[in-house]
């Protein structure tokens, strides 16, 4: 569905991605994960037009979107989930919803975010609060009802879990597979919590210094022990029966 | 009334508007508007045009004081500030393009005053407004009509940006440009409409203050830095606290002067302007994020409390 060819990019002058190559197949979960500073989040914003792509392709459904101004992405389908400033932290939880369904009409927003209330039950109770009131959990929450506002074909998640609990991180997660799984959304998910999200994923790529290091499915990557403890800090060793198991350095997001 | 309080208020609606167009425009372009000065003239001589060649009383010609001012605003998105946003120009780019455009303006502002002065006879570089208006009460009617008009037209812009989808959509783009892009809202629409409503606040901001001034072709150079005070007094950030500041700037101004020069004697008056300027100050000093940093809620609370616990003992 997303085919990003040989895409140089970054800000200004500085360039971040070196001929990256990265594929995006329709229904599924694809993971990108890496270091910090690995350029994750420029991809996403190189793709939503925020940062400068200097060279290279990037097709959606075989539609060039290179040059192409944030707004008319968010009318082709495509939904994005930046890791900060998520939400309209001086505007209503309602408003948020109805801003994120700006290019619907009328009667779809109010059905949509009937919807969302219905799918998120903890919107509803706070749908007149400010969403800069609200929890980080709940924040994220909203983020991604404001991502699916638009009914989008595909969507782009950056780091949903970064400063969440970790019980909280996985509900997060719960809400990602089941949006691939229930309602067949195509997404692209930029992740932190490496463990995590290539157990769910199906297909990963691992990005160090704006260069593609592995791509493949997701959960192989979990039995890559160098490339899991060099830049993702998973940890593994060997189980009594000779299968790996794997735990998290105190680097990552989880605790073994 | 008191004497200076006429004067004061109708000076002070003027500057409130002006000092709101700034601060509109700084937070949603990021842009410090310094063609406020010409646009506000802009409006004085459309009003100054109507009522000696057409007749009449100031008032009716503030809708086309709005429109012109709106079109001077939408000539300088399209020719200056558009262009320089989408090269992501630097905020002090910004700021020296419209001084470009204030010199522009002042220039086809002078033409037009000779234009006046040759065809029609006119005296356009020296005039008394106040001159065109009517008694009410005893008093100057500018002193009530000026104060109702600066606050209807606040709240109807409250409504606009609180209860329309375009308004709360302005809003977004003015906290998350980023993510209002993310969610389809066109930013460039967002800018234009800034421009329209910043330029029609300015020139009609200008058509009130020359009820209490003398109307020149650098009236909006003369009170330029008085703008930006209240605008800056309001805290930048927030356009209620830009009106709020330009209300409370021009009525310091006014209040100011006349108490010290009843103190001190009329030498004062020389120092007019460096009263509210004073008074932006100090008031910077205290609270260093302006009028609208001020946390009221917290100091009513605290007030009700102390009242409360001074009941029960």
């Amino acid at each position: 569905m997303l085919t990003v060819k040989n895409l140089n990019s970054g800000y200004g002058k500085l360039q971040v991605l070196y001929d990256l190559n990265i594929d995006v197949p329709e229904k599924g979960l694809t993971v990108i994960v890496g270091p910090n500073g690995a350029g994750k989040t420029t991809l996403l914003c190189s793709i939503m037009n925020i940062a400068n792509v200097f060279s290279g392709e990037i097709l959606f459904a075989g539609e060039p979107l290179t040059g192409v101004i944030t707004h008319k992405l968010a009318q082709k389908g495509i939904s994005y989930v930046p890791q900060m400033g998520n939400v309209f932290a001086e505007l209503t939880v309602l408003d948020n919803l109805h801003m994120a369904g700006y290019m619907l009409s009328k009667s779809e927003v109010n059905d949509k975010s009937e919807q969302m209330t219905e799918i998120f039950p903890v919107l509803k109770k706070f749908i007149h609060r400010l969403a800069g009131t609200l929890s980080g959990g709940e924040r994220r929450m909203l983020a991604i009802a404001m991502g699916l506002m638009k009914n989008p074909k595909l969507m782009l998640l950056d780091e949903l879990s970064t400063d969440l609990a970790p019980i909280i991180a996985e509900r997060v997660m719960v809400e990602v597979a089941r949006m691939r799984d229930e309602l067949g959304i195509t997404i692209l998910m930029v992740e932190q919590m490496a463990k995590r999200a290539l157990e769910i994923g199906d297909t990963a790529y691992l990005l160090v210094s704006g260069e593609v290091r592995y791509s493949g499915k997701a959960d192989s990557l979990l039995h890559e022990p160098k490339l899991c403890s060099m830049y993702l800090g998973i940890k593994q060793a060997s189980g009594k029966d000779g299968a790996f198991e794997l735990s998290v350095s105190d680097e990552g997001s989880e605790n073994s | 009334m008191a004497p200076w309080m006429s004067s004061g208020l109708i000076y002070a609606s003027g500057l409130a508007l002006t000092a709101g167009s700034i601060t509109l425009l700084y937070i949603v372009t990021r842009t410090f508007n310094f063609a406020v000065a010409s646009m506000a003239t802009i409006g004085f001589y459309v009003v100054y045009t109507g009522v000696t060649l057409f007749g009449g009383l100031p008032y009716q010609y503030y809708p086309f004081v709005l429109i012109i001012g709106a079109i001077t605003g939408v000539i300088c998105y399209y020719g200056l500030n558009r262009p320089l946003l989408y090269r992501k120009a630097a905020e002090t780019t910004l700021m020296m393009s419209t001084l470009g455009y204030d010199l522009i303006l002042l220039s086809l502002i002078q033409m037009y005053a000779d234009f006046l002065t040759y065809n029609f006879k006119l005296f356009p570089r020296r005039v008394t407004m106040s001159l065109f208006d009517f008694e009410l009460f005893g008093e100057r009617a500018a002193a009530f009509i000026l104060p109702v008009i600066a606050i209807g037209f606040l709240m109807i812009l409250h409504f606009f940006l609180t209860k329309t989808k375009f308004g709360i959509a302005m809003r977004a783009t003015i906290e998350n440009p980023t993510l209002a892009g993310a969610s389809g809202i066109n930013s460039d629409r967002v800018y234009l409409v800034s421009w329209i409503i910043s330029g029609g606040m300015a020139s009609l901001g200008g058509a009130f203050m020359v009820m209490a001034m003398t109307g020149t072709p650098v009236m909006g150079m003369y009170t330029i830095p008085l703008m930006f005070a209240g605008a800056i007094l309001g805290g930048l950030g927030n356009i209620y606290g830009g009106i709020l500041g330009g209300m409370v700037i021009g009525l310091t101004e006014y209040a100011g002067v006349y108490l010290l020069a009843q103190q001190f004697g009329p030498w004062v008056l020389g120092y007019r302007m460096g009263i509210p300027l004073f008074i932006m100050a100090a008031t910077l000093l205290v609270f260093p994020r302006g009028l609208s940093g001020i946390p009221l809620g917290k100091i009513i609370k605290n007030l009700f409390a102390g009242q409360k616990r001074g009941a029960s003992v």
